[in-house]
């Protein structure tokens, strides 16, 4: 029985035969394969030993076709990663940034050369290496080779010849002699130890042991994503999140470096900004015609509040309640100033402007279904920010504003609103509250009725672009919602003169707009253009 | 059996009708091995070994705490300003990629232009390169300011993003260029050095290191069906190393070459930046191995006509530099364009001629010696002329990045650039790491490619006679 079990346990490789030098290795390797017949056999050299590959009969490897396949690839590779990431942006996952910079074409291949080179290079020196390691079988760290003291000068001065047991021509006898015959120095048995094949088990209890290990982070991430936590987030690297700087109408710093330092305001009224002086005048704003400036009637007494900016992070003095009570509001302009004149021009400028900043949140229609409306108030529904819904244009509140409210509240914005005072000069700003009112007459189907002044301000704005109307409806129309049947129906007629007399007078108002505040020249150039134009429309 | 010529040979000289001995000293395969396997086998290496490795490990020290010191403040620790945006790191950076060169080098492209002289020390070398591109790759690395968010310069493929990086920019370029060039590097000289780590395997008595050295020798035992692969896969790496060597300093150059600035946008570049780097690396290479043989007393692997041959190419390479400084004084006067004139009359005569002078005498001048046969024979000569070298290719980039930088196209924004003691502290540092990853390398693995050396020692042919078939068998051989 235990013979039995020992012979299991160890299993004949083959005969390894000792040389002291390369040319008798290969004497006798030519010897194995010509006189003996041998095939499987291999020679163990501790340099590559040039001639053996024929000596021993070793067909070429296959290796160069593999790092050209994988060399080719990655040339392909290189160009997609470059092309996807760089100038196409259509996937809805992980999508490219097309992204235009300085000017020049998103796919130049010229530019892509030198990336897809280096990709070329790594991906086929792994092919390479790493071919050579699989086809090779390595690493092989359990051979019975290392078991043979001999053998270990293999790596060092000594050249050993194998002549393996699966071999036909094997016969252990028989082979010894015949390795004795070709010169070998020793001859040995090449045993296999069959007993400790099994993995260890100490070695597979630690691998295991680290592999549940290296699953807990994944794990606790993800379980982790699919909770609900009242806490912060963590937040490992502050970046630029926290910056020494005052922010614009911030409480200044209770701490300056780490030290604690005495509530100290850089202005008075707790604020790390100068506020505007009461009486002064910035450098943009036009003096002279308070009226196109402010939107406010010359005679007016009381003062417009909304003009003067108040902190976001504090109270206005006079606390909450000041706040709240309805401010008497100033006499606002119910017609335009006398520099403006409404006519097609003004309109056509009017939407453009509007399309421009005005339409990301109250919409292309004015009906408050701007794209930034649409998200804030998705993200709002579901909790993630809070927005306060975009007013619309033609909520009636709205509709019945003198035309200086509106001018004002472009220029200081409302609410939520920001300020376009600084965007937006102040001809174009009653550009668009012409506009505004066009957008208005057209979705009023049943004028409501309105008192004298602001009667008055409308059916101005009304019958001015009345003549116009058509040409802010087309713009317009093509984008409406089934909703707006009616200002559409009504722009329908005096569609197909629209093209030719649109870009002529968007150029026009653009040239016009560099020197808008001449408004003498304005003028004149206005009433040529409207003439043209009427011209044109005629024709 | 395979033994090399006398002791003390002097192989330095040049006999048509006999091949210099590229091992001296009568070595023998087993003499390679013991020679080289014995710096790790020694029980304790020289005391100047501990004393080297004690200064370069706190120097090293030194420079993590700066590292931190910049990660805790920001880039404002160092000298660079507005216009001189570029400071030393990038100074430091190319310079340390050129350095990087030569090991590449000698053991690719000497290696398909089958120069048998390069196996004594292309393991050393590429060593070098990989320590040098460590150093290199640290500088931009720190230079990016953020540096927890590297990652955003590879195209990985993120929610919170959504961007990719700029596949046209230069910039780009280079981490595909600097980062790949480490990785094969790094692939080669692992590959190249796997026989002799089973050397050390089979050699070594302690269990630790048995285990070490046996894991990573993956278990090589030398079958001829492996090297047969082996050699494939290691001129296949040659032949991918050779382009990409040349390509790296080229990308490089881009870098400088691809913008606007005066001195910068010249087409002569990737030549002059590769011919640089080739010349700053072997003088790198010397100056780190005339000690180390010294040390370790390997003068009969790396014999002086080793070194001699890379100060002829040294010279060479000097030269090339010296003839791109004069062609970029000539493109700059020929195109006519005075920003570029301008350039290059502050480069000489302007606020940093002493930089620009000390680069020339380095570069060009020093160099020269090594016309006369003494000066290149001479180990110690060597190593204070490669020194020089070195101090003039530091000075190239120093020049390049900063003369052009500082005197930009409107004189209101000319500023002078002022190192600060971080500055200073971190290229020192990058020295020290360099030194200690060195030292460590000469003491715990093959310096030299055993098994390469053993395969172009000449060996007789014993009593075999003179088979035809061994002519192939042979071709190892200077031949």
């Amino acid at each position: 029985m235990t013979q039995s079990n020992t012979e299991k346990e160890t299993r004949l490789v083959g005969l390894l035969a000792q040389f002291d030098d390369p040319d008798s290795l290969m004497q006798a390797c030519e010897s194995a394969r010509v006189d003996g017949g041998y095939t499987r056999m291999d020679a163990f050299t501790p340099f590559p030993v040039h001639g053996i590959d024929q000596a021993i009969g070793i067909k070429r490897t296959i290796l160069p076709f593999i790092v050209l396949f994988v060399g080719l690839n990655a040339c392909l590779g290189g160009i997609v990663l470059q092309w996807y990431t760089n100038a196409a942006s259509f996937s809805p996952i992980f999508p490219g940034y097309d992204f235009r910079i300085s000017g020049k074409p998103t796919w130049s291949l010229p530019a892509n050369v030198p990336v897809i080179f280096e990709i070329i290079v790594l991906s086929s020196a792994f092919a390479a290496f790493f071919g050579m390691l699989i086809l090779n079988k390595l690493p092989r760290l359990a051979n019975p080779l290392h078991r043979i003291s001999r053998f270990k000068r293999v790596t060092n001065d000594r050249f050993f010849l194998m002549i393996e047991e699966r071999d036909d021509n094997f016969d252990l006898e028989q082979t010894r002699a015949q390795l004795n015959d070709w010169g070998a120095v020793e001859v040995e048995e090449v045993n296999e130890d069959m007993t400790d094949r099994k993995f260890p088990a100490v070695i597979k209890t630690a691998l295991i042991l680290l592999l549940v290990v290296l699953m807990l982070p994944p794990v606790l991430i993800y379980r982790a994503r699919g909770m609900v936590s009242r806490s912060p987030r963590l937040h490992v690297v502050p970046d630029m999140d926290w910056q020494l700087k005052y922010e614009a109408q911030e409480i200044g710093p209770t701490t300056l470096e780490g030290r604690k330092v005495e509530t100290e305001y850089l202005f008075p009224g707790q604020s790390a900004a100068q506020k505007q002086l009461i009486g002064t005048v910035s450098r943009d704003e036009i003096v002279g015609d308070s009226e196109l400036t402010t939107g406010i009637a010359k005679d007016n007494t009381v003062p417009n509040l909304n003009a003067i900016p108040t902190s976001r992070y504090q109270e206005p003095p006079g606390g909450e309640q000041k706040k709240q009570e309805n401010p008497p509001e100033p006499k606002w302009l119910t017609k335009f100033p006398e520099s403006i004149t409404v006519n097609d021009q003004l309109l056509a400028r009017g939407r453009e402007r509007f399309n421009i900043y005005c339409s990301v949140c109250h919409g292309i229609s004015g009906e408050g279904d701007g794209f930034v409306n649409k998200r804030a108030m998705e993200l709002a529904l579901t909790g993630k920010s809070e927005w306060t819904e975009v007013k619309n244009l033609h909520d009636p509140t709205i509709v019945v504003q003198p035309v200086g409210k509106i001018f004002d509240t472009i220029t200081h914005g409302r609410a939520t609103m920001g300020p376009y005072r600084d965007q937006i000069d102040v001809n174009d700003r009653w550009a668009i509250v012409a506009y505004v009112k066009a957008l208005q007459e057209l979705k009023l189907t049943p004028k409501p009725k309105e008192d004298a002044n602001s009667g008055d301000g409308k059916t101005d704005g009304g019958k001015k672009a009345d003549g116009k109307k058509a040409d802010g409806g087309k713009k317009v129309e093509p984008k409406v919602t089934a909703g707006k049947g009616d200002a559409a129906k009504k722009s329908d007629p005096n569609k197909k003169s629209d093209p030719n007399k649109k870009s002529d007078s968007d150029k026009k108002e653009d040239k016009k707009s560099d020197d808008a505040s001449k408004t003498e020249n304005g003028k004149k150039e206005d009433s040529a253009d409207s003439k043209k134009e009427n011209k044109s429309d005629d024709g | 059996m395979a033994t090399t010529a006398d002791q003390f040979v002097d192989n330095t000289s040049d006999d048509p009708g006999r091949r210099a001995p590229l091992v001296t000293g009568g070595l023998d395969y087993t003499g390679v091995t013991e020679k080289v396997a014995g710096i790790m086998e020694a029980e304790k290496p020289p005391k100047i070994w501990y004393v080297l490795f004690g200064i370069s490990s706190l120097i090293t020290l030194m420079l993590g705490g700066l590292i931190l010191h910049l990660l805790m403040k920001g880039t404002g620790v160092w000298g660079n300003n507005n216009p001189v945006y570029w400071g030393w790191p990038i100074v430091n950076f190319v310079f340390w990629v050129g350095i990087g060169h030569a090991g590449t080098l000698i053991s690719a492209i000497l290696f398909l232009f089958r120069q048998n002289w390069r196996t004594s020390i292309n393991r050393a070398a590429e060593a070098m390169t990989i320590f040098a591109v460590v150093c290199a790759g640290m500088f931009p690395g720190i230079h990016i300011g953020r540096v927890w968010v590297f990652y955003w310069l590879f195209p990985i493929p993120t929610e919170h993003l959504a961007m990719w990086p700029n596949f046209r920019s230069p910039l780009l370029w280079d981490v595909f260029a600097v980062s790949t060039y480490a990785t094969v590097s790094l692939v080669f000289w692992y590959m190249g050095m796997i026989p002799d780590l089973a050397t050390f395997r089979d050699r070594s008595r302690s269990k630790i290191k048995k285990f070490i050295y046996g894991l990573f020798s993956l278990g090589w035992t030398g079958s001829c069906r492996h090297w047969h692969r082996y050699e494939a896969a290691y001129m296949i790496l040659a032949a991918l190393a050779t382009p990409l060597v040349l390509s790296v300093h080229t990308i490089v150059s881009f870098d400088f070459a691809v913008s606007q600035v005066p001195g910068w946008h010249t087409t002569i570049f990737p030549p002059y930046f590769v011919a640089g780097a080739i010349f700053s690396g072997f003088a790198m290479v010397i100056t780190l191995m005339v000690p180390a043989r010294k040390l370790f007393k390997l003068e009969n692997l790396i014999t002086k006509r080793h070194l001699e041959n890379m100060c002829k190419i040294i010279v060479a390479t000097g030269m090339m530099v010296g003839t791109a400084y004069g062609i970029e004084f000539f493109i700059a006067w020929y195109s006519g364009n005075p920003y570029e004139g301008f350039a290059f009359i502050n480069r000489v005569f302007g606020n940093y001629a002493w930089a620009y002078w000390i680069m020339v005498s380095c570069n060009v001048i020093v160099p020269q010696l090594f016309w006369i046969k003494w000066c290149r024979t001479t180990p110690w000569f060597m190593v204070v002329v490669c020194i020089f070298v070195n101090i003039g290719m530091w000075f190239e980039r120093f020049v390049i990045t900063i003369t052009s930088l500082s005197r930009d196209f409107v004189p209101s924004s000319w500023a002078y650039f002022r190192p600060t003691l971080v500055d200073i502290g971190m290229l020192i540092g990058s020295f020290g790491l360099f030194t200690t990853l060195f030292l460590l390398f000469l003491r715990y693995l093959p310096v030299v490619a055993m098994a390469e050396v053993k395969s172009v020692m000449p060996h007789e042919h014993g009593d075999h006679g003179d088979h035809d078939d061994h002519e192939e068998k042979t071709a190892a051989d200077p031949a």
